[in-house]
């Protein structure tokens, strides 16, 4: 067991007002002062093995930061263990602790040192580190005459000639360029090779699927599951949202005689359940309720995707041929993708039903719905085209 | 394990303070030297303080004192100064303070160098009780990290520390033997003055280095003592109050 984490606690005290000065506690003793109590994580417990690779993953403010931090014995816990067993690394920034005054060559000399990298354990002379970074003709440059992204670099390559048994990474693959971040990758699938325990904490769903043996989800402060990383993202995607926003009926998106009316619309994921959560290639099936006033035949139902405000696609029962028939009453109309070829992002869902000539709008719901897709692939943009390589050598 | 650290945080900062300016170390210099001849005058012609070696007398223990007030002065930011050190990498924080502390230490040692000019200058040469300087001078390095340990601490919590130093450090200056020998003060009275472990320091370094008179084994006990207790005292206060700085800082 490289890192055990045993019934951990942290809570946080924040007051009213802050006192920071002898003379505000002297005065604040006479009127006590208010404490608001945070309980940031709630009993914590999880085991890693040694060269295992964890992702921590949870909404905004579920603790994964703090929980992180602890491990790092940055932060303290309130109650529980924290033990780690060999050599630990946090890289919770880059660059932590670079003096713009100090030239490059020194700032490495410190950075090392303050990530813990006596001189002997430099695998390569400063020199290389500098090299690798690209700043080879910047050397006896002052650090602030070098761009960010010149700083990230040399922060980085100074960074990664740690040695650690266990490293903790908190989003630093977050900034930077997409050529940064696959560098990023690079070097921690590297450490991965060479049996380094990781921990790492990240919103990009894709870089924990892919990177990550097993994934801790924390939610409120709680363990809410700690298991295989599949398995995990799709509880924390697929999970039933208890507090969403029902369409607001807005008169300028929404018009048409309600001869049909269109009641709901509910995205079902490939759990059979509601939800506006799904991950890319996975089934989708978009469920249209309508109430029928008067006996139509044959409308014609509509849909359309709209990426921010990019007409992606659109598509009706006519165009697909298949007729509705007398429609008279209550029902739903399924759209039903089996492979979603969406990437990511929020989508948006215009619904409508008009007449079998086109020529009556019985009710159009214009972009009132939404849901989001999560990538888990490698590919980029917006929509995924179903397409293999192939190479011939001639 | 951690003394790179230490050293390349206390270089670092060190060439910081004069990197931005040529003659960065002769400034560095000029204010005990301006200090020097306004108190000489002062006190030698006006005041008519009779002691052998004055000009010396006066500069090692402006010196001395100079070390005290920059090492605490210094240290006080050492923890509030550094947010990301505290709360984005973890080390021991300590080096924190042990690193502002040798800065103030390089800081002294080159106005040492003026020192010892003097002393050529002025043909004084040291005896053999010399050999008790480095001693008494490492003692008041230790009594600094302690008082460092406990002040740094405290900033983080109480930020009007500083303030509150500033002013003992203020009277510190004039109750402690740096201007006048501590044999104007009437012989039932000396003990008062002679429990403040700087005074001891700052009149024992001078006969051993100036007058050729070691120390008495009893004083120098004293002082080891009192350095024992301010060292073990600052570094309870700093490891009680250690644990929160990254919340609190």
């Amino acid at each position: 067991m490289v890192i055990e984490v045993e019934h951990l606690w942290k809570s946080f005290q924040i007051p009213h007002e802050r006192r920071t000065t002898l003379f505000e506690n002297i005065v604040g003793m006479i009127r006590p002062n208010h404490y608001e109590t945070y309980t940031v994580l709630k009993d914590i417990s999880f085991e890693v093995d040694e060269g295992e690779c964890i992702g921590i993953i949870g909404d905004n403010g579920s603790g994964k930061s703090t929980l992180l931090k602890i491990i790092a014995n940055i932060l303290r816990p309130t109650k529980g263990n924290v033990r780690i067993t060999g050599k630990m690394t946090p890289f919770l920034e880059l660059g932590v602790g670079f003096q713009s005054d100090l030239t490059v060559q020194e700032n490495v000399g410190v950075y090392a040192a303050i990530m813990g990298i006596s001189k002997r354990e430099i695998k390569n002379s400063i020199d290389e580190v500098i090299d690798f970074a690209g700043l080879t003709n910047f050397r006896d440059t002052k650090l602030k005459n070098l761009s960010s992204g010149m700083q990230v670099r040399l922060a980085f390559s100074t960074a990664i000639q740690t040695d650690p048994d266990v490293l903790l990474v908190d989003e630093v693959l977050a900034v930077g360029d997409k050529e940064f971040q696959q560098k990023c990758f690079e070097t921690f699938s590297k450490y991965k090779r060479e049996g380094v325990t990781i921990l790492l904490v990240s919103h990009d769903l894709g870089a924990v699927r892919r990177f990550c043996d097993k994934t801790l989800l924390l939610r409120n402060g709680e363990k809410e599951i700690f298991s295989d990383t599949n398995s995990v993202i799709d509880e924390y995607i697929y999970r039933p949202d208890e507090a969403r926003d029902p369409p607001t009926g807005k008169s300028d998106t929404r018009w048409g005689n309600k001869d049909i009316e269109i009641t709901d619309v509910k995205f079902i994921d490939k759990n059979k359940k509601y939800n506006d959560n799904f991950i890319s290639s996975d089934p989708l099936t978009v469920r249209i309720f309508y109430e029928s006033h008067e006996k139509i035949n044959s409308p014609v139902f509509g849909i359309i995707f709209y990426y921010q405000d990019t007409y992606c696609y659109g598509t009706t029962t006519e165009f697909k041929g298949c007729d509705t028939g007398l429609v008279y009453g209550r029902g739903y109309v399924d759209f039903i993708v089996e492979k979603l070829p969406l990437i990511a992002g929020e989508f948006e869902v215009t619904v409508a039903v008009a007449s079998s000539d086109y020529k009556t709008q019985y009710d159009w719901h214009n972009r009132l719905y939404s849901f989001n897709v999560h990538n888990q692939m490698r590919d980029l943009g917006i929509f995924s085209v179903d397409g293999s390589w192939m190479v011939v050598q001639q | 394990m951690y003394r790179e650290l230490i050293l390349r945080l206390a270089w670092s900062d060190f060439k910081l303070r004069y990197k931005n300016s040529a003659l960065g170390f002769f400034w560095s210099l000029l204010e005990p030297l301006l200090m020097l001849v306004i108190l000489y005058i002062v006190f030698s012609n006006l005041m008519r303080i009779q002691v052998e070696h004055y000009q010396l007398f006066l500069l090692l223990g402006i010196i001395l004192w100079n070390f005290l007030d920059r090492g605490t002065s210094m240290s006080i930011w050492g923890i509030v100064g550094k947010p990301s050190l505290v709360q984005k990498v973890y080390f021991p924080r300590d080096i924190l303070v042990l690193s502002t502390c040798i800065t103030a230490l390089m800081m002294t040692a080159l106005e040492f160098t003026v020192f010892i000019t003097f002393m050529a200058i002025f043909r004084v040469m040291p005896e053999i009780s010399i050999v008790y300087f480095p001693i008494l001078f490492i003692f008041e390095f230790l009594i600094i990290v302690g008082l460092s340990a406990a002040l740094s601490a405290l900033n983080v919590y109480f930020r009007d520390v500083q303030f509150i130093w500033r002013l003992i450090v203020q009277v510190g200056f004039f109750a402690t033997p740096i201007l006048y020998p501590i044999t104007i003060f009437p012989e039932n009275v000396r003990w008062i003055v002679m429990l403040n472990p700087m005074a001891q320091i700052l009149t024992l370094t001078r006969d051993c280095t100036l007058y050729g008179i070691p120390p008495e084994p009893l004083n120098l006990t004293y002082i080891a003592l009192s350095t024992l207790f301010v060292l073990l005292l600052g570094y309870f206060i700093f490891d009680r109050l250690e644990p929160k700085f990254a919340e609190a800082i």
